[in-house]
């Protein structure tokens, strides 16, 4: 079959109003799940996904990509408005983005979000369709010890999101990995530091901790303090985004694209981290180096730019190999089984008028978040506008809320809320939250696939620099801990 | 003496509200407990009978998954809930015959709970890779006695871990946690990846969640462990091997309560399943998927799952591969 006639044939597949229907629905259902802080575009994907099960095949995996997409979008307006992250992904652009809010310039950071975030979609949709083959078997190369590399690599961000001082930032991080050592043991499945309480060997919940660390110490200064934000403008979020702010960060936000593309390609590593290398990329390599963390609009711009660039390419792994690349992916692949459909490198012969039809969807779905998600800024910007005193209240309801809800367990409920003081404490003696963050996800992956290679290879560690892709990190770490070293330095120099 | 005879009345009033809800039960909608995540087997397994048992229970079913430490914090929500039959949990093969068999550190054990219906079998299968060369069981064999073989899993205590060992083990090698290296993944699915992209050499897991890999030529099944062959898997049955005993290592779902579980309701349940497995969208989604649909009444259920527990039991005692820490 031609290129042509797989797309006719999967043009007739969609080209039905339900299908683009289903798409629209979807990416408003995403924005919205993904706007209220708890509920994360897993959590929605996972709540659309019984719906599914009556659709006809390409409708029903349609409306769980349009929730996908929605969902890590609308993440950033939470973000954005009240410095909680929607979604996991979104927690880089709170970095840059909530400052902008409080200096009263929310709807230009609400717009970059979606342009950044509709621009990385694209080029991640592209790629899909464009390299999914050659980006697969590159997904393949990648067993534990290069895992292991990469992650190592991530760690470095650390001290791109440290802020002020290297020394909190690490002490943060330590913090943060120290946490992630909770639960059972990957290797031996014995417990750890689970003080025999059966909600403790799952782990501490990544939405709880999450949630606690960043939008109940907000909620904690209020309570402390509650006329401390008065005489702050927060005025009207009437900022527009503009053209010339786009052109400044076209570069960052295709950089952050390309990121994506790579990390969502390869199973296992989530849109989180994307978000963050993207960040940390777009501060070392910008002019106004300074002014990241401060509210640069650049940095929304790469941290959108990276977690959006992830969602069409996870499903790069999923189409060609048959396997999910993230949580969100392995609820996906739940909707293709439960039509009988086996995703992988047949599916493309066999099935090609729904893999062509997905791929015109994709498109769309591009199109059609630029305007759900221009309509929900127009909402949702007035969320500026609410009185912290009403707000704040609101906020914490919510957040109870949405952290039960992930597991339906109250426990986490109560991580939540220890997790928060734990961040209260941190917001007061200036420690950064962030480095926290990226240590607590990217800590048991590093163990994890430490531990792989070494029972892998009987224990030789020679097997963690095998091959190129791993000499390829091993070197980038390198150059970046020499970098970092030698502005320390000089900073250390300077101020004497 | 007025606050003691409203206490009475009370008391008497609430006496009879309990046994007109035991007359009527259910009288409100049950929650269901699904001990992992949204999309896995044990999910689509348990929303596909959701549609039919419902009708047959007349109440709502109120689906929640409860995910973490391999169906453990989902069991323990079950076990320590009321039984009066209004929380239910989704049982599966890993957490309630593999775990209780290699844990010793597991917070329930099989009496925390009464098992109500087994209604789905899903048979296990062997993979490897095409490019590994191995063309057989006795291939595999060969290459685990040459030493450098490994097996993926979905985590420590999981069906996969067990089925690794306990195959080797029936094919003959002596000493399987010696011979072959367990390497434990994060999920079904990385436990796939890890064989695909070389990590490890074999994987034996549930056939639906190799169906894929082997209709795309991804992955070769090299046995499955049912008695009858398994539709698109071009492999031997256990039995045509010779190895009978296989046959025990099949995964399951089924549906449990907490142990004090009244025997009228878990009677219910048996109705309600035998109403339930007739539905014709049910059969066909599930056989598409691979499971094998056999109903099983409470008793036979509970017969079935300790049987399973006692061979992994012997098995994990024989390697020392329980789990005290």
């Amino acid at each position: 079959m031609s290129l042509w006639d797989s797309l006719m044939a999967g043009l007739s597949l969609v080209a039905t109003f339900e299908a683009f229907f289903a798409l629209f629905a979807g990416i408003c259902i995403g924005v919205v799940g993904g706007a209220i802080p708890g509920l994360s575009a897993t959590m929605a994907v996972a709540l659309t996904l019984p719906f599914t099960f009556s659709l006809q095949p390409i409708t029903g995996i349609l409306l769980l990509l349009g929730v996908y997409k929605g969902g890590i979008f609308g993440g950033s307006i939470p973000a954005i408005l009240i410095k909680t992250p929607g979604t996991p992904a979104s927690s880089a652009t709170i970095l840059d983005g909530h400052p902008m809010a409080e200096r009263g310039e929310a709807g230009r950071a609400l717009g970059m979000a979606l342009w950044a975030s509709c621009t990385a979609d694209l080029v991640s949709n592209l790629s899909l369709i464009l390299f999914a083959g050659w980006l697969a078997s590159f997904a393949l190369s990648f067993g534990p010890p290069e895992f292991f590399a990469l992650i190592l690599f991530s760690l470095t961000i650390i001290a791109g999101v440290s802020g002020e001082s290297l020394l909190r930032g690490f002490l943060s991080a330590l913090l943060g990995l120290l946490l992630a050592t909770v639960g059972l043991d990957l290797v031996y499945g014995t417990n750890r530091f689970t003080f025999g309480d059966p909600n403790m060997m799952g782990g501490l919940n990544f939405i709880a901790v999450l949630i606690g660390l960043f939008a109940i110490p907000e909620i904690i200064s209020m309570a402390w303090n509650p006329v401390a934000h008065l005489g702050k403008a927060r005025a009207l979020g009437q900022t527009k985004v503009t053209f010339a702010d786009y052109r400044r960060s076209f570069r960052s936000i295709i950089r952050g694209s390309v990121i994506g593309v790579f990390l969502g390609s390869i199973p296992g590593i989530g849109a989180a981290p994307s978000a963050f290398l993207s960040y940390s990329e777009a501060r070392r390599k910008s002019p106004n180096k300074e002014n990241f963390g401060k509210g640069e609009i650049e940095g929304v711009a790469a941290s959108e730019a990276g977690n959006n660039g992830v969602a069409g390419a996870t499903l790069i792994p999923l189409l060609a190999l048959g396997v999910p690349g993230d949580v969100i992916t392995a609820i996906i692949i739940g909707a293709f089984m439960i039509h009988g459909l086996q995703p992988g490198p047949m599916m493309f012969i066999l099935n090609v008028d729904i893999i062509y039809g997905l791929f015109i969807g994709l498109i769309v779905s591009s199109v059609f978040l630029f305007f759900v998600g221009s309509v929900a800024i127009k909402g949702f910007r007035f969320v500026a506008d609410i009185p912290k005193r009403i707000l704040m209240p609101a906020v914490l309801v919510l957040c109870i809320y949405g952290v039960f809800a992930v597991n339906n367990n109250i426990f986490d409920v109560g991580v939540m809320f220890v997790m928060g003081w734990v961040g209260y404490i941190m917001l007061r003696y200036r420690v950064p939250a962030a480095p926290f963050l990226i240590a607590f996800i990217l800590g048991p992956l590093l163990e994890d696939n430490f531990r792989q290679s070494m029972l892998m290879s009987g224990s030789d560690p020679t097997i963690l620099l095998r091959g190129p892709i791993t000499w390829f990190f091993w070197t980038l770490t390198v150059v970046t801990i020499v970098a970092i070293v030698r502005s320390v330095v000089r900073k250390a120099r300077s101020a004497v | 003496m007025k606050i003691n005879k409203f206490g009475v009345a009370f008391t008497l009033s609430a006496l009879l509200g309990a046994t007109a809800a035991w007359a009527e039960y259910p009288e409100r909608a049950v929650n269901m407990v699904i001990p992992y995540g949204a999309g896995g087997a044990t999910d689509i397994s348990a929303r596909t009978i959701a549609e039919p048992l419902g009708d047959a229970v007349g109440k709502p079913l109120i689906m929640a998954n409860v995910t973490g430490a391999g169906g453990a914090t989902g069991s323990v929500a079950v076990q320590n809930a009321k039984g009066d039959g209004y929380t239910m949990l989704f049982a599966r093969v890993g957490s309630h015959s593999v775990n209780p068999a290699m844990k010793a550190t597991l917070p329930y054990t099989l009496d925390d709970f009464r098992f109500v219906t087994v209604y789905e079998i899903n048979p296990v299968a062997c993979a490897v890779t095409p490019a590994s060369g191995i063309n057989s069981m006795d291939d595999l064999i060969a290459k685990v006695n040459e030493g450098g073989v490994s097996y993926s899993s979905s985590g420590v205590g999981s069906l996969l871990h067990l089925a690794g060992a306990m195959v080797l083990k029936e094919f003959g090698v002596e000493n399987p946690l010696e011979a072959a290296t367990h390497i434990p993944q994060k999920g079904g699915g990385a436990a796939a990846t890890a064989v695909l992209n070389g990590t490890a050499t074999f994987l034996c897991t549930n056939s639906s969640a190799l169906a894929s890999f082997v209709a795309n030529g991804q992955l070769k099944p090299l046995m499955v462990t049912t008695p009858e062959p398994v539709v698109g898997f071009d492999a031997p049955t256990a039995n045509e091997l010779g190895k009978e005993r296989l046959n025990q290592l099949v995964g399951w779902t089924g549906i449990a309560g907490p142990d004090d579980l009244p025997d009228d309701v878990a009677a219910k349940w048996g109705e309600w399943m035998a109403t339930a497995t007739q539905d014709p969208k049910f059969n066909e989604t599930m056989s598409a998927r691979g499971s094998v649909i056999q109903l099983m009444d409470p008793e036979e259920a509970n017969a079935f799952i300790i049987g399973q527990y006692n061979i992994f039991r012997a098995l994990v005692d024989e390697l020392g591969m329980r789990i005290e820490g």
